[in-house]
Parts: structure tokens; sequence; C-alpha cells
């Protein structure tokens, strides 16, 4: 059996390599399984794989779940502002009723998980550290999902929407005077030659994106047991593997960073308690507002400890 | 040699089909040009938003790249009204008339049948996004179905002129490839 | 079947449909469909409408339509005969002023428009009649404005980088500023071949000065500085911090039509609309092939010939400038024959890792390709400037227009033989303005 994995990465990203290493265990579980990876969007565009996966046209993907929140309006939990706080707490939660009622949504699009990964990502400023809310009001910025611009704003940023690869030219050319993304698109896109000051997420952190590889659901069931028990292994052995690169990632880009010159800022407790309560008015409510039944698993996940 | 002639249009004669379908394309394609002018001001608007009063621009990124896509598809019946998609004719320039007309109406009819099939499952796309209630993942959150019923519209007139182009060749009113004979 | 094997009949097709006569847009639809069908079974054309709209759903398009209305805004006026009058006028201690001036002024016009055919006919309109009004040979007078309207697409804007900056991933603004300087050097080429080519037809005498009196000189300023503050005003929304390229490019598409209505009085709406006719005309059809050959690239991925090429050439274990005249020859012949932008779009994904792996910028490539384009866009069997130029000329014989522009051909090949051993032509001033590349 073949099966299609179609992702927006390059090859040296941490998602290509989970892709790659489930491809790698599977095939030498010699079950007759194959998993071809098409990576760098060279199938598919970013947004347009949850679809065909969900209809069985695509094998596999791995992607931010978020991508999906339009469709499913449950999915805007994985990208929320001061949900996860950092790895472990999203291992946890990962293994929560929270992630099992999530699966059950996925379900119903005929989706399902096979390996849990969140990236977490902070803030850059071309002038000065954003730490707390106040360090934003005023600023131009570029925020990564719709939760962190829906409290970005609630904190006076400017909100400017554009993809994370217009980051450096938007900030080279003074469009831009603050962004928030990931740690990795700080460092492939080279933010630090823009910036003075770079919040990396470390011990607290408010930026975490749940980007899992998914499969479709009816097609893992057609598969042998032997099959599916490669599958599972692999996953497994893959999900292990993604912890402990999301976490070596994000040190990866501070050292980058310092290297870079570029001052590094810590995220305080009590910072991430005033970003909490801006959120709780903003995103949250607002979350809440347009998917009351979103009620339930926000309290699900805010359980965790 | 080249499909790209300047000034040149579908011919109708006194056809009532054929001119009621070129009208429906010419109001396709204003509403394209309306929808690219519309675009440039909101885009405008939006550089104004940010440059000079540094406020927030949630909006208008996603509504002019739905516009534009809008913008393609409506445009697609009226261009091809115009002769204004680009083609390469030389097969045709080297066949002689007759065989010329066989390889038009197989050519014809074999692009019918794929915006035909880019008609159905564009509209499908369409109904899903709109039996779901889809919504774009943005703070706007645009209803997918808006932006998405573009498609189906734009490729349904597109192959209703496609149609007429046949027709009119068959009628002779106009001519294979827009050649001279 | 072999991916390899599979992608030279992919290959065979796409001719064979591209040359039926059949649009391009619809011709890769039509061979999409058909190998999905053959090899992948009916699921993937269930998402050929999706892929379609996901190659669509992309701001940095939106520059496109812009960039096509500005130069069609400004084509509509007189502006081109302002343009080479005025620096005819100016520049009176050079001999041939008349023909230095049109291409000059195609090269101004390259400046606000992205397309090539536009700035043709925008100069071409009262260009060409005036320069065999005064004698210089038809020839030149077609050929001079033939070659220098392809100019449109390689001095920024250029709707053709736009596609080549999406498709592989760089920076427009970088590239833009690539093909500046490449421009300029294909400029001077085409005016002393121009210069050369009236010596040798015998008729000294229309290179004779002709002399304007500083009254003269001074009173046509007025009509040339909108389209230098306008170039002025795109170059500093674009690199000063206001807005991106693309968003650039609606500034400057509403400062052209203001201007057109202000100055050169287009008020009546029937003219308004022949500008937004042809514009609109114009950009559709290159965003159809956008989609189009979005679903073409995908059939190609899908069915891993994409990736099965890259790998194989990968294998050949050849001189990186073998690879290179190889590449170069490919576009060449596919640029005679489909449009820029077509070639850009299905050859890209393709010919990027090969160039890449083979140690090549792709900025640097990018002024590679937009110049073997441009020489498509002057040659036959479809030369859309050729065209252009006969459309403004009637009387002129295709044939003689050709002959022509050959020798502005071979001043491109030389620019692509310059630019091969001096790259930093083209890399010198993105880099300058934009740091160091990645
Ligand atoms: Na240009
Ligand atoms: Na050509």
């Amino acid at each position: 059996t073949e099966l299609r994995l179609s992702h927006q990465w390059s090859t040296k990203d941490i998602r290509h390599q989970v892709a790659q290493i489930v491809a790698d265990e599977v095939a030498a579980a010699d079950v007759d399984l194959e998993i071809t990876i098409f990576p760098s969007k060279s199938l598919f565009a970013p947004r347009e794989q949850y679809n065909p996966v969900s209809r069985g046209q695509l094998d596999m993907t791995v992607l931010p779940l978020s991508y999906a929140g339009g469709q499913q309006p449950a999915y805007n939990l994985t990208l929320m502002p001061g949900l996860v706080r950092n790895h472990d707490h999203a291992a946890r939660l990962v293994d929560s009723p929270f992630m099992d009622s999530l699966e059950e949504i996925m379900a119903e699009d005929d989706v399902k998980v096979l390996v849990h990964g969140y990236l977490a990502g902070g803030f850059a400023g071309v002038d000065k550290c954003i730490t707390s809310p106040d360090d934003i009001q005023g600023l131009q910025t570029r925020a990564a999902g719709r939760a962190f611009e829906q409290m970005l704003a609630g904190a006076g940023a400017s909100i400017t929407s554009m993809a994370s690869s217009e980051i450096y030219n938007g900030m080279q050319t003074g469009v831009l005077q603050a962004a928030n993304t990931s740690s990795s698109s700080f460092v492939s896109y080279r933010i630090y030659e823009q910036v003075k000051c770079y919040t990396p997420a470390s011990e607290t952190a408010l930026w975490f994106m749940y980007q899992p590889l998914l499969m479709n659901l009816t097609t893992f069931n057609d598969l042998s047991p032997a099959q599916q028990e490669a599958l599972t292994a692999a996953a497994a052995k893959a999900e292990a593997f993604y912890l402990e690169q999301a976490k070596a990632e994000d040190a990866a880009s501070v050292e980058t960073f310092k290297a870079a010159g570029v001052e590094i800022a810590e995220m305080t407790q009590d910072d991430f308690d005033k970003w909490r309560a801006l959120a709780m008015e903003t995103s949250y409510a607002e979350f809440v507002a347009g998917y009351p039944a979103g009620q339930d698993l926000l309290d699900k996940a805010l359980a965790v400890e | 040699m080249s499909g790209q002639t300047t000034g040149a249009s579908a011919r109708t004669g006194d056809n009532p089909f054929l001119k009621g379908v070129a009208f429906l394309s010419l109001l396709s394609g204003w509403t394209a040009a309306t929808l690219i002018v519309v675009s440039v001001m909101i885009t405008c608007q939006m550089i104004f938003v940010r440059f000079v009063l540094n406020q927030s621009t949630i909006w208008q990124t996603e509504a002019v790249v739905y516009m534009m896509i809008a913008a393609t598809m409506l445009g697609l019946p009226y261009v091809q009204y115009l002769r204004g998609h680009v083609n390469v004719d030389l097969i045709p320039l080297a066949l002689p008339p007759r065989l010329r007309k066989a390889l038009f109406f197989v050519t014809m009819l074999t692009g019918i049948a794929i915006i035909c099939v880019m008609t159905f499952y564009s509209y499908e796309y369409w109904h899903i996004a709109w039996e779901r209630n889809w919504r774009s993942d943005t703070v706007w959150g645009v209803r997918l179905w808006i932006p998405y019923l573009a498609l189906p519209i734009g490729f349904a007139l597109f192959v209703l002129q496609m149609i007429a182009d046949t027709v009119a060749v068959a009628i002779g009113v106009d001519t294979p490839f827009g050649l001279e004979e | 079947m072999d991916p390899l094997l599979l992608g030279l009949l992919v290959a065979f097709f796409t001719i064979f449909v591209l040359f039926s006569g059949v649009s391009v847009a619809t011709g890769l639809l039509i061979v999409s469909a058909g190998f999905l069908i053959a090899f992948d079974g009916m699921r993937s054309l269930e998402l050929m409408p999706e892929i379609m709209f996901g190659k669509l759903n992309n701001f940095a398009l939106l520059s496109i339509p812009m960039f096509i209305i500005m130069g069609a805004a400004i084509a509509s006026t007189r502006a081109g005969a302002d343009l080479y009058e005025a620096l005819e006028r100016w520049l009176t201690r050079v001999p041939g002023g008349l023909v230095i001036s049109n291409l000059g002024a195609c090269a101004l016009f390259s400046a606000m428009s992205g397309s090539s055919p536009a700035t043709c006919a925008a100069i071409g309109k009262m260009g060409i009649p005036e320069m065999r009004k005064r004698g210089y040979p038809d020839e030149v007078a077609s050929g001079s404005i033939a070659a220098g309207g392809t100019l449109g697409i390689l001095i920024p804007p250029s709707v053709t980088m736009i596609v080549y900056g999406i498709a592989t991933e760089t920076s427009i603004g970088r590239l833009f500023l690539a093909g500046v300087l490449p421009g300029l050097m294909l400029v001077a080429l085409f005016m002393a071949w121009s210069l050369y080519s009236t010596a040798r037809s015998g008729n000294m005498q229309v290179l004779a000065k002709v002399s304007y009196t500083w009254k003269e000189k001074f009173e046509i300023l007025p009509r040339v500085t909108p389209f230098i503050l306008i170039i002025f005003g795109v170059l500093y929304a674009m690199y000063g911090g206001v807005a991106t390229p693309s968003e650039t490019a609606a500034v400057g598409a509403l400062l052209c039509l203001v201007i057109a209505m202000i100055i050169y009085k287009l008020w009546n709406p029937k003219d308004l609309w022949v500008v937004l006719r042809d514009s609109t005309k114009e950009s559709v059809m290159i965003l159809f092939i956008i989609g189009a050959a979005g679903v073409f690239s995908f059939m190609l991925s899908s069915l891993f010939i994409t990736q099965s090429i890259a790998a194989w050439i990968g294998t050949l274990d050849v001189n990186p400038w073998v690879l290179m005249l190889a590449v170069n020859i490919f576009l060449l012949i596919a640029g005679f024959f489909l449009p820029p932008v077509a070639v850009i779009l299905m050859a890209a994904p393709i010919l990027l890792p090969i160039i890449t792996t083979a140690g090549f910028d792709p900025i640097w490539f990018a002024v590679i390709l937009t110049i073997n384009m441009e020489i498509g866009l002057i040659s036959p069997p479809v030369g859309l400037n050729l065209y252009v130029i006969n459309g403004i000329a009637p009387d002129i014989k295709l044939k003689t227009i050709l002959m022509g522009s050959l020798p502005y051909v071979a001043c491109m090949v030389i620019a692509i033989l310059l630019l091969c051993f001096f790259p930093g032509i083209a890399t010198w001033l993105p880099d300058y303005v934009m740091g160091p590349a990645v």
C-alpha cells in the first residue's frame, strides 16, 4: 500500500523530520506500507490540505490544526494565547480529556491524529522588547493566528496581516514594528537581522501551536492490523522526537539571536498573567461568543495543570 | 499567427442565442472590471489606515484577494468573448480548411468538457462550504461560500460563451480559431 | 510507469494540445485532467477547482492587474510621445537623437508598466510614424520599438518577475531591483545597434543633430514631470517603508489613472472603459494561466514527475555552464511559442532546484530567464510585440518588423553572455539596497 503525505515545510524542518521518521519506521517494519512525502507545498497549498485529507484524496498531512478553524471552530483552541505555558504542559494537554474531545471532532471529519505535537514561538520588536501588554501599544504588529490578533488588538497594537515570509521585508522597510511567530520562522526568515529585542518561548510562554500529523481515518481503518500497528509504533517514536526537538528549537533560536547581537528578554510570570487576563477578555470571550459549545472544551483545557 | 489579436471579439450575427450569451459575458466582464477598480481603492485605503493613521488593517488583504479571484473567474467569459485567452494556432494554420474546422470542434468540445467538470466540482465545493457554514480562519472570518461562489458562476458563464463560440462556427457566423479562410 | 518516461509523455501531449489552437490555460487544464484520470484515478479531478482557488489565493497576485492598469492608463494618453520628445529636445548633442530618445522613452515607460505589449504600444503609437517621417529605415523604426517594448518585463515593475517570485518564493522587491541594471545595459546595446544600423543604411543625415531652443527645451518639462514623480513615488513607497510591493502597485495604478484623467483629460467614460477593459483582459488572461498552471504542476508533482526530473538531473555529472546553456536553449524554445507567464510557471518548479543545486543564484537566474522571455516576445511564431507593432503600423510588413527585430535579439543574447561573465550586473543592486541575500 502506498500513502501520500503532503506538508508545507522544507526538508530541514522538524515537522518534515517527524514525517520522515514515520515513513522510515513503517518502511523498516516491512508490512507492505510505503509513505511518499511531498514536502515544501509541492502538492497542496498549506491551507488546502485539510479538506483532501478529510475526504481521503490525500492520506496524510502535517499542519497547524487551526488552519481548519473556520470549518471546526473548536480547532481555534489549538492556537489560543496562554492556554499552554510550556512544552511539558503541552505534553500533559495532549494526554487530557481536552484532546480526547478534539479527536472526537476530528473523527467527525474522518480525520485521525497519528502524532501529537506543539511548537512554540515568541515576540520580536524592531525598537524595543515586548514582554507585557503595555509594550505593544501603538506598534504595527504581525501576529500569528486569529486569537493572537484579537488579544494584541486588545493591548492596543495595530494589526497588519501578512505572511511570515514577509516579516523581514516589512521590518526592513519600516511597515512593521513587531511580530509574533514560531521560533523556527524567526530563525529561518532571519528576523534577527532586523530586530533589537527577542522574547523567546522559555519557562512561561504565550504562543503554542498544535501541529499534528493527521491521517484519513477510513484509510487507516482499511489497513491490515499489522500495518496499523507499524504506523502506531512509528508514530509513538516520532512523537517523542517531536517533543524533544520542539524544546531544542526554542533554545537554538535564542542562540541564533544572541549570536546576532539581539537583546533577549524574558516574559515573567507577572507578564504572563497580564497577557492571560487580557486574553480572557478578548480571544477567549470572542471564541465562546462565536461558538458557545466551545466553553466546555475551553474549561477542559484550562483544567489541565 | 498569434491568438492575441487586438480589438477582435466574438461575432454574433443576428442570432439571438449568440447575442444573449455575449450580453451575459459583457455583464460578467463589467463586474470583473469593477471588482478590480474596487480592489485598487481598498488597497489604497489599507495603506492609508496603516501608514497614516497607524491603525489595524484586519479585513482588507483578505477582501482584496477574494475580489481578485472573483474578478478572474467572472472575467473568464468576457475575455473568451474578446478572444483574449492567448493561444498558439500552429497546427490549425498548417491544416486545410476542412480539417481545421474539424480540429476546431474537437478542441472546443474537449475544452467545454473540462470546463463543465470544473463547473460541477466548484459547485460541489461551494455547496459544502455553504451547507457547513465554513468561514475563513481569520479575525474577519468571512463566510467562505461567498468567495467560492465566483468559481461555479465564472466557469458556468465561461462554458456558455465557449458553447456560443462553437455554435457560431457551426452556423457559419464565425470562422474556426478566428482565422481567415 | 517510470516517472521520467511519463514526463516525456506529458511533454509531448502538452506541446500537441497547446499547439492545437486551444487557449493556453484551457489546454493546461485538459492535459492535467487527462493525465490525472489516466494515472491517478478520478479522485484528483474533484480537487481541480480547489487547487486553482488555492493558487489564486495569494495577495502578491494583486499587483499583476495593478501594474497592468498603471501602464494601460498612461498608454492611453500621449504621454509616450511626450517622453521621447522631451528626451530628444534635451539630447541635442547626441547623434540620432530620435531613435535614442524613443528607446530611452521605452525604458522610462517600462518603469511605469509591468507588461511589454503596453510599453510597445505606448511609445510606438507616435514614435514609429515620427521616426519613419524623419527618414529612419523601417527596420530600425519598428525593430527598436519592438525590442524596447520588451523592457517592460525586465525594468521594474514586472508582471513576470512577480510570477517568478511567487513560483519560486524569492523576494519580489529583490527581483525588481535585479532587473534595473540589466535593463539599462540592454537599452545601451539597443541604442548602439540602432545608431550603427541607421548609419549603415547610408542615410547619414537623419542622424544629424536637430537643435532646439531653450524655450522648447523647458516648455516640455511640465509634461513629463508627472511621470518622473510617479516612478519615484512608487519606488519610495516600495523601498521606503510605506507599503509592500503588492500594495504599492495599487497606489501606482490609482496615481496613473488620476494623472491620465487630470493631465490628459481622460474623462470620457468610453475612453476610461477602454483602459479598464484592456487591463481586465490582460490580467484575467494571465491569472487564468496562473490558476491552470497550478493544476498542471499539481499533476506533475502528484505523478512524481517533477521530483524524478530533479533527481535525474542531480545524478548527471555535467559542468554547471553546460547545464546553463541547456536551460537557456530550453527557455528560448519555450519562449518562441508560449507567453512568458506560462513558461515561468511550467518551468520554474522543475528548473529552480536544478539551478540552485548547480550553484547559480535564483535572483540572477530570474534576469536570465526574463531576457529569454523578451526574445520570445519579438520572435516568431508567437511574438506578442511583433503583432502590437503590426497593429500600430499596418503598412510595415511583418517580415520587415521581424528582420528589424533580429539584431536586437542578438543584443539580448550578448546581454545574457555578459550576465554570465559578470553576474554582479544583476545581483549588485539588490544586495546594495536590501543587504546580502540568504
Ligand atoms: Na516594467
Ligand atoms: Na515568440
